[in-house]
């Protein structure tokens, strides 16, 4: 089974790369999910981390180039925010290529299927560091 | 939610263990709760009675998520009423209705520890460790160092360095020559958790450390954490079966050798006041030892704040949520007695009180009034064996 992608896509170029993939015929996935954010910025780490926290096995930001971003800061924003996302899941001792900051020119559908493909593989293949607990067995008691 | 945690929870027992019946309506509470000061419409008083009112019923009171928890009304309070307490319940019956909690610092310190808590984790929390502390490899006696490490990546944009602080405890530690061990995969003691009355993670968290403690055969535990001190000593007991661990503060170890001379410290010129943690004050009831430390650095002069000890002023945070301008304000008034007293640094023994005063000189540019280097002890007592770091 292949494992939860959580994409952030920007409205702009990262959304036009899904659609062009779309409209191309590409296909990925179903258990890649598509967040559409007005701009990456918007993404901070807290997010990500929760993505993650919820279930998801991967996390793509998927944006404009650099200096391509419609509202002119994007990379200014969303940067600091992935390495502090990397660095906590560096702490936590689960894979940072769970995580992945994409940027690409506008209409690239091609790219975004590839990408996607190789996030899935490559969370397929992590340890079993970081995946969630069995759940089930004894539960914790009070006194 | 499971059946334990509900028998455990009901209202009836918490307004017995709260003594919450035996509130006189004085206003004690309300009158030195410093949220109130702020906030007219947080009434410690009123919260209960409108609870006890409702039964548990009804729409969540908005007011339970604004109390910081730092006892000063129970402190205040003539009959022992465990006001925080009580909240801490409110808080857990109001998520189990579904309510969202506000987070702040857009949630990364509740997603981590709730990571922590859930996951099968192998942590690499251990990579700051210089080479000039010496780390037994088998000891009895475990070092929990809590969140630091994550605390410098979190909040790297407001430039603290809590992990000193720990460095400082450990090298105090080493000069003491006090043998311990560093845990790899510690969590996070789940603090923060439990007074946001997400007793169930809270649960998973300490299941989780207990396992690793019995697993490494621990025996004892230092820590230089005030929060995790509370909990591991305090709150484990109480939620845990089968839990028979020593805790003690690094100062309750340091400060009776530093006064029979075992353990010197060498000199700082330096103008200090001394900032007590509620979880280390008014919880613990540990005022004296933390001066004990700062009294035995040579050359250090001590002054206190006009709110100090019992009285102590909070830094003003709640778990990491629903902080706001209240909270801010009553950050300002600390940093302002602490600037009035003429001291050079704010010394504190909590890192979280270290990160909450720095966000509020980050929220305030309003001159001078705030302007004060804030330091942890244990590193400050540290930089005095080594002048040559002293900045």
């Amino acid at each position: 089974m292949n494992p939860e992608i959580l994409v952030f896509s920007c409205n702009w170029d990262g959304w036009s790369c899904i659609e062009s993939a779309v409209s191309s015929g590409l296909s990925y996935p179903p258990s890649v999910k598509i967040v559409r954010v007005g701009c990456l910025s918007r993404i901070h780490a807290g997010l990500i981390l929760k993505a993650l926290d919820l279930g998801a096995g991967g996390v793509m930001l998927l944006g404009c180039e650099q200096g391509r971003c419609h509202f002119g800061s994007n990379s200014d924003c969303v940067t600091p925010e992935y390495e502090k996302a990397q660095d906590i899941l560096e702490l936590l001792g689960m894979d940072k290529s769970r995580l992945t900051l994409l940027r690409l020119p506008a209409f690239e559908g091609h790219k975004f299927v590839t990408k996607v493909a190789k996030l899935i593989k490559e969370v397929k293949q992590l340890s079993t560091s970081g995946s969630p607990k069995e759940v089930g067995g004894e539960s914790v008691s009070l006194q | 939610m499971k059946e334990v945690n509900k028998q455990f929870f009901d209202l009836q027992s918490v307004v017995n263990e709260t003594k919450i019946r035996l509130c006189l309506d004085c206003g004690k509470c309300t009158v030195v709760c410093p949220v109130a000061r702020y906030d007219p419409g947080f009434n410690p008083r009123l919260i209960v009675q409108d609870a006890l009112k409702r039964n548990s019923h009804g729409p969540v009171d908005e007011n339970i998520w604004y109390c910081i928890g730092c006892n000063m009304c129970m402190e205040r309070c003539n009959y022992n009423v465990k006001f925080t307490d009580f909240i801490r319940f409110m808080r857990y019956n109001a998520l189990s209705q579904g309510t969202e909690v506000k987070c702040n610092h857009s949630g990364i310190p509740h997603a981590t520890m709730h990571m922590m808590a859930n996951r099968d984790i192998k942590q690499h929390r251990l990579k700051w460790i210089p080479a000039d502390i010496m780390v037994k490899e088998q000891c009895q006696t475990a070092f929990f160092v809590g969140c630091a490490p994550y605390f410098d990546v979190i909040f790297n944009d407001l430039n603290v360095k809590t992990v000193e602080g720990t460095k400082g405890t450990l090298r105090l530690l080493n000069h003491a020559d006090i043998p311990f061990t560093l845990l790899h995969n510690e969590r996070c003691c789940g603090r923060d958790l439990l007074l946001l009355g997400d007793t169930e993670e809270f649960l998973a968290l300490a299941q989780a450390n207990l396992d690793e403690f019995s697993a490494k055969g621990i025996k004892e535990i230092i820590t230089n954490c005030p929060e995790c001190y509370y909990t591991l000593k305090v709150g484990y007991p109480r939620f845990l079966k089968n839990w028979n661990i020593v805790v003690r503060h690094a100062t309750e170890l340091l400060t009776p050798l530093t006064e029979n001379g075992q353990l010197v410290l060498g000199k700082l010129s330096r103008k200090v006041t001394y900032h007590d943690p509620c979880a280390l004050g008014r919880y613990s009831r540990i005022f004296k030892q933390p001066r004990g430390i700062l009294d035995s650095i040579k050359g250090l002069e001590v002054v206190e704040m006009t709110d100090n000890r019992e009285k102590a002023l909070c830094c003003g945070a709640n778990p990491w949520a629903y902080c706001g301008l209240v909270n801010k304000q009553i950050q300002k008034e600390r940093l302002a007695q602490a600037k009035a007293t003429g001291a050079d640094i704010l010394v504190t023994g909590c890192p979280k009180c270290q990160i909450h005063l720095t966000c509020a000189q980050k929220n305030f540019e309003d001159g001078d009034v705030c302007r004060i280097e804030i330091q942890d002890l244990f590193h400050l007592a540290a930089q005095s064996l080594s002048p040559q770091e002293e900045n």
